[in-house]
Formats: structure tokens, C-alpha cells, sequence
């Protein structure tokens, strides 16, 4: 069975060789700008004693969750999953330590940080809840989309801390304030940020191919890593805003304000649309059958992003900052001006990619159903491919069988979507694991019948 | 090539298209850099700031020893060493505060370094009329050259932190 794997050279070690490689070259960017930076003193070293370590556990945690969710033998399986919770723990609490203890609390105190936060989780999770349902055939699991949104909130905000705190002391104090410095600025942002998080990308692709199907996943997992990373943002500025005009009695104000912009206006105009564009050049790249185009795809993902959040923070150097009327209608059309354009090219992506899905997986589920193995029924085939006509087929199973019948007939429906989509995978030869895998996939879907 | 149904070449040419796109964007925003911030500009001059003092805005002198660090209500301003700059040098200097919205600079801007050298040369603070003191956090004093009416050159620039507390 191992000889009719689709691929004739099985590449997962060199995937996986490459991601640590990656990896490891990230965390010694960080331990590298922390060192020059705690040397030349932009950061205090608090950061770098609390941050560097965080950011260290952390990868660790992802590299073991990971592994865990590939692992075959349960026993493996739950050491793996320990390790990691035990690391992200230890992680989470080392980076908040800087985040709450330095630099948000040293400012506008501990309580007013956790009720910055507090404010940003429903709209996040609002944001979570909607991108992950923009996969409309196949939902990414949960573990892994809060996988990204937490990679992108805590990972991807400290790579750029260091970053941005060199480049702006290095470059753009230099520079003469205005536009030069702005500029200067907006790339450190463009660039910076998006490559912060289009790691995490890069990472889940080579460590987890197999949940990356194609351009729609990719853009769920980019828009999930950006509402992470917007997550954090909103915080750090809210804070801000708080402790500087707290004193004159406006602090609830201005946060309330960045809260607006961030995240009701901001929440999908903004990172969450930046990191898609990355996400959609690699969810390309996963279906390119050529090395070079791969390379290409990806590559522009991450111009895209890098340009969009460019021209973002660009255009702040020409819109007059204040809170008159005419001065608040122009930074809301900021967001549909500068970022809607690219919003749009994300949708239409994402829409072109649910019709090339969607065709592929009716097309694989009729074939499937005419083996006449029992997995697929010619009947279900419609249902399947409407998500209304599941959810539907789901609440009669409810009618019938109560909740128990429901989860099944639930179990059923995604157990069927993942052997079409594997059976998609294996016909374009874009699949690591053998046909073996595929018969398992079948079994389980009998068994659950 | 491998054979199937799906044509996944739309999508790959809508990422090249983007990239395209993109690459204007970040040549034009460089472009813009040149723009405001043309290379071969160096005076070779560098202007010297020998401090910031507690300000009194009545009579306009300043008093003390240079400090880094201010309450809310004290009112301070940089002391700019114009004298040592070229007179005819045409130049101006500005402070930001924690939200970078101007609060004091030199005037008129630009001025020749020799008219501001006979003016004591200090660059006060200005707390904004929306507020009773100035916001707390950094504040940056920013010298600057200008030349065909636009700035060219960072001169000298200068930090000081407001506290929190009045």
C-alpha cells in the first residue's frame, strides 16, 4: 500500500527539517535584537530577562502540540500534549509578566490592563467565529485556529517589539520628522509585523500541511493569526491612550476610542486582512505542483501584506489626527479607502478558492459514492456539499436521536468532507500519507454509519 | 503536469497581479522617502541642545540645571545653542508630546539660526488649551534644516519624560 503513496519522494523529514531550521533562526533574530538592544538600551532588561524565554517556551509548546496532534500512539500522544501545556504556561506567564507587569501596567496599572482585555476577547473571538466559518466545507479544527491566533498574539508581538524598537532607534530617529520618518516607520511596520506573523504561517505549513488544504484554509489561518495580533495591539494602545490622558479625566475615553477603531471598525480591516493575503499565498502554494511556483506564491502573500500594511501606516502622515467631525469621518474612511481594496482581493480569493473547492469535493464525493463502498451514499452528496442542507440533516438527526444523534450525524458529515478532500489531495498528488491513510479515513466513516 | 479538473491558475495570477500592485506601493512609498528625505543633505553641521529647564512663561527666562524629567504642571523649555549653526542657516526646532502632536516650536518656521540665537534661543513647551497640564510620557525636541521649504536634515534631537503624577 506504502508504494501507491502519491508522492514517489516522501518529503515530510525535509519539511519538517526546514521548519525547525526556521525556528531556530527566528529565535536567534530575537536572542540577537534583544542583546543589541538591551546593549545599545531601548528596552529595559526586564524585557529580555522575562521576554526572551517566553518566546523560547512557547515555540517549544507549539513544536510538542504539534507533534502531539500527528502523534499515533495515545501514550505519545498525551505526553506530548502535557509537555506543551506545561511550556505555553510557563511561556504565557513569563511574556505577561513583561506585558502586564512593564509595559502595559507600569502605565495605566494591572486593573485597567485586564479590563482592556476583557473588552477586546467578544470581539476577537466574534472575529474567530466568523473566519473560521468562511470554510464553508471543511471547518479548521478550533486547537489549531486558537494554535494561530495565539502564535500571532504573543509570539509574533514580541519578535516585533525588539524589531521595531532597533529599527526606529537606528533609522527613523535619524530621519526628519514628517513624512521621511512616517514612512520610515510605516516600513518597519509593513515589514516587520508581517513577517512576525506570516512565521507562524510559514511554520504551520510546514509542520501541519496536511490542515492547510488550499487557499481558503490558508486564509483562515492568516486572518486568524492577524486577529491575534490585532488582540494584543488593542491592548498595548488602549493602555496607552488610558495612562496618558487618565490624568486629565479622559483616559476611558481615548481607550474607548482605540477599542472602536481596533476593534469594531479595525477588527477585519486591518492585521486580520493583512495576514490573510499571506495566508492565501501560501494556501496557493500548498496546491502548486512546481517548486519555483510555490516559491513565487508565497513570496507574494508576504509582498501583499507587507505593501497593504504599508500603505496603511503611510497615509497616517496625510490625514490630519484629531477629533472634530470631518477629522473622525476621514479616519473612518481610512479603513475602507486604504484597506478595503485588499479586504476585496481577500474575498475574492477566498471566493474563487470555495468554488474550486467545492466543485473538487462534489466531483470526489460522486466518485466516491459510485465505488459503491458504502462511505458516500448518491443521495448525500447534495447535502454534503450545502452546509444549510447539513445543518438541516443535523437537526432532524436531532429529532430522532437527540443530541447524541446529532453529534454523530456531525461526526459523520466531517469524517465524509475530509475523505473527499483527501481523495482531492491524492488525485493532484499533493498528499504525504499513503493510500493506507485514505482506507482508514473510509473505515471510520463506515463505522460511524 | 498533473492532470485534473480543478484550474487552479486564476488564483496564482491574482497573487502574482497583488504582488505587482504591491511592489508599486513599496517603490512609491520610497519614492516619497527620497522625496522628504533626499540623499547627499548632511551640512556635516550638528546642532547642540545644552539642555532642558524649568521654564517660567511670564518673563520667558528658564532657571535650574538641565533635567531629563517633569511634573505635569512645570513648564520647561530646550535651550538650543543657535550661535554655533551657520546664521544664515535656515532652521527650526519642535517639540512633540507622548500622542506626537506639536507643543511649542520655533518662530517663524523656518527661521535663519542667527535670528534665533538672538532670541535667547529656548524652545518652550506649550501645554494645549484642551488641557489643565501637560500629558504625561515622552516628550521629543526635534532640530531640523530646511532648504527649498521643506526639512531636510535632522540637526539634534532631545528627550525628556512628564510623570504621571502633578
Amino acid at each position: 500500500m506504502i508504494r501507491h503513496a502519491a508522492y514517489r519522494r516522501r518529503w515530510r523529514p525535509t519539511r519538517y527539517l526546514l521548519a525547525a531550521m526556521i525556528g531556530a533562526a527566528l529565535f536567534l533574530v530575537v536572542v540577537l535584537s534583544s542583546v543589541a538592544s538591551f546593549a545599545i538600551g531601548p528596552l529595559p532588561l526586564r524585557a529580555t530577562l522575562f521576554g526572551l524565554p517566553g518566546v523560547g517556551f512557547i515555540g517549544a509548546a507549539t513544536f510538542f502540540g504539534l507533534r502531539a496532534l500527528h502523534d499515533q500512539q495515545a501514550t505519545i500522544r498525551v505526553r506530548d500534549a502535557t509537555r506543551a501545556v506545561a511550556l505555553f504556561v510557563a511561556g504565557m506567564f513569563l511574556w505577561l509578566a513583561v506585558l502586564d507587569v512593564y509595559t502595559f501596567t507600569g502605565e495605566a496599572g494591572p486593573g485597567v490592563a485586564s479590563l482592556c482585555a476583557i473588552a477586546c476577547l467578544p470581539t476577537t473571538a466574534i472575529g474567530l467565529l466568523v473566519v473560521r466559518r468562511f470554510d464553508r466545507n471543511e471547518k479548521e479544527p478550533w486547537r489549531l485556529v486558537l494554535v494561530a491566533a495565539l502564535w500571532g498574539a504573543i509570539v509574533s508581538t514580541s519578535l516585533v517589539v525588539w524589531a521595531e524598537s532597533l529599527w526606529d532607534l537606528l533609522f527613523t530617529a535619524t530621519l526628519v520628522p514628517g513624512p521621511a520618518a512616517d514612512t520610515a516607520a510605516a516600513y518597519s511596520a509593513g515589514i516587520f509585523e508581517e513577517l512576525a506573523k506570516g512565521a507562524a504561517l510559514v511554520l504551520l505549513y510546514l509542520v501541519m500541511r496536511d490542515e492547510i488544504d488550499d487557499v481558503v484554509d490558508g486564509i483562515v489561518y492568516g486572518a486568524a493569526v492577524g486577529l491575534g495580533f490585532n488582540f494584543m495591539e488593542s491592548v498595548a494602545y488602549m493602555t496607552h491612550q488610558y495612562a496618558i490622558l487618565a490624568p486629565e479625566g479622559l483616559g476611558f475615553v481615548g481607550a474607548i476610542g482605540q477599542w472602536y477603531f481596533r476593534q469594531v471598525i479595525g477588527l477585519f480591516l486591518g492585521h486580520a486582512t493583512f495576514t490573510a493575503l499571506i495566508g492565501a499565498g501560501i494556501g496557493i502554494a500548498r496546491q502548486m505542483p512546481r517548486l519555483r511556483q510555490r516559491v513565487l506564491a508565497i513570496a507574494c502573500g508576504f509582498l501583499a501584506a507587507i505593501a497593504a500594511h504599508f500603505a496603511w501606516d503611510a497615509w497616517q502622515a496625510f490625514v490630519l489626527v484629531g477629533s472634530s467631525p470631518t477629522q473622525l469621518l476621514l479616519a473612518n474612511a481610512r479603513y475602507v479607502v486604504v484597506i478595503g481594496p485588499f479586504a476585496a482581493v481577500v474575498l475574492l480569493l477566498l471566493v474563487m478558492g470555495q468554488r474550486v473547492e467545492g466543485n473538487a469535493l462534489r466531483r470526489q464525493l460522486q466518485v466516491e459514492a459510485a465505488t459503491g463502498l458504502g462511505a458516500v451514499l448518491t443521495d448525500e452528496v447534495a447535502v454534503l456539499m450545502s452546509p444549510w442542507q447539513r445543518f438541516r440533516a443535523r437537526l432532524a438527526a436531532l429529532g430522532r436521536g437527540g443530541l447524541r444523534g446529532y453529534l454523530r450525524l456531525a461526526q459523520l458529515q466531517t469524517a465524509q468532507l475530509h475523505l473527499a478532500m483527501e481523495r482531492w489531495h491524492r488525485e493532484r498528488r499533493e498528499i504525504d500519507q499513503p493510500l493506507a491513510a485514505e482506507e482508514a479515513l473510509r473505515g471510520h466513516v463506515l463505522e460511524l454509519r | 503536469m498533473i492532470e485534473t479538473h480543478d484550474d487552479l491558475r486564476p488564483l496564482y495570477r491574482v497573487m502574482l497581479a497583488l504582488a505587482l500592485v504591491a511592489v508599486l506601493i513599496l517603490a512609491s512609498g520610497f519614492a516619497l522617502l527620497l522625496k522628504f528625505a533626499p540623499p547627499g543633505q548632511s551640512s556635516g553641521y550638528r546642532a547642540q541642545v545644552s539642555g532642558v529647564y524649568l521654564y517660567d512663561s511670564g518673563s520667558g527666562t528658564i532657571s535650574g540645571s538641565p533635567m531629563t524629567r517633569f511634573h505635569r504642571t512645570e513648564l520647561f523649555a530646550a535651550q538650543v545653542e543657535w550661535e554655533k549653526l551657520p546664521p544664515e542657516m535656515l532652521v527650526s526646532a519642535r517639540w512633540t508630546d507622548s500622542l506626537d502632536d506639536e507643543v511649542g516650536a520655533t518662530e517663524p518656521t523656518p527661521a535663519p539660526a542667527g535670528s534665533l540665537a538672538r532670541e535667547k534661543g529656548l524652545v518652550p513647551v506649550r501645554t494645549s488649551r484642551e488641557f489643565h497640564a501637560n500629558l504625561p510620557g515622552e516628550y521629543t525636541l526635534t532640530v531640523v534644516r530646511y532648504a527649498r521649504g521643506q526639512p531636510v536634515e535632522l540637526l539634534a534631537s532631545a528627550r525628556v519624560t512628564v510623570l504621571r503624577d502633578p
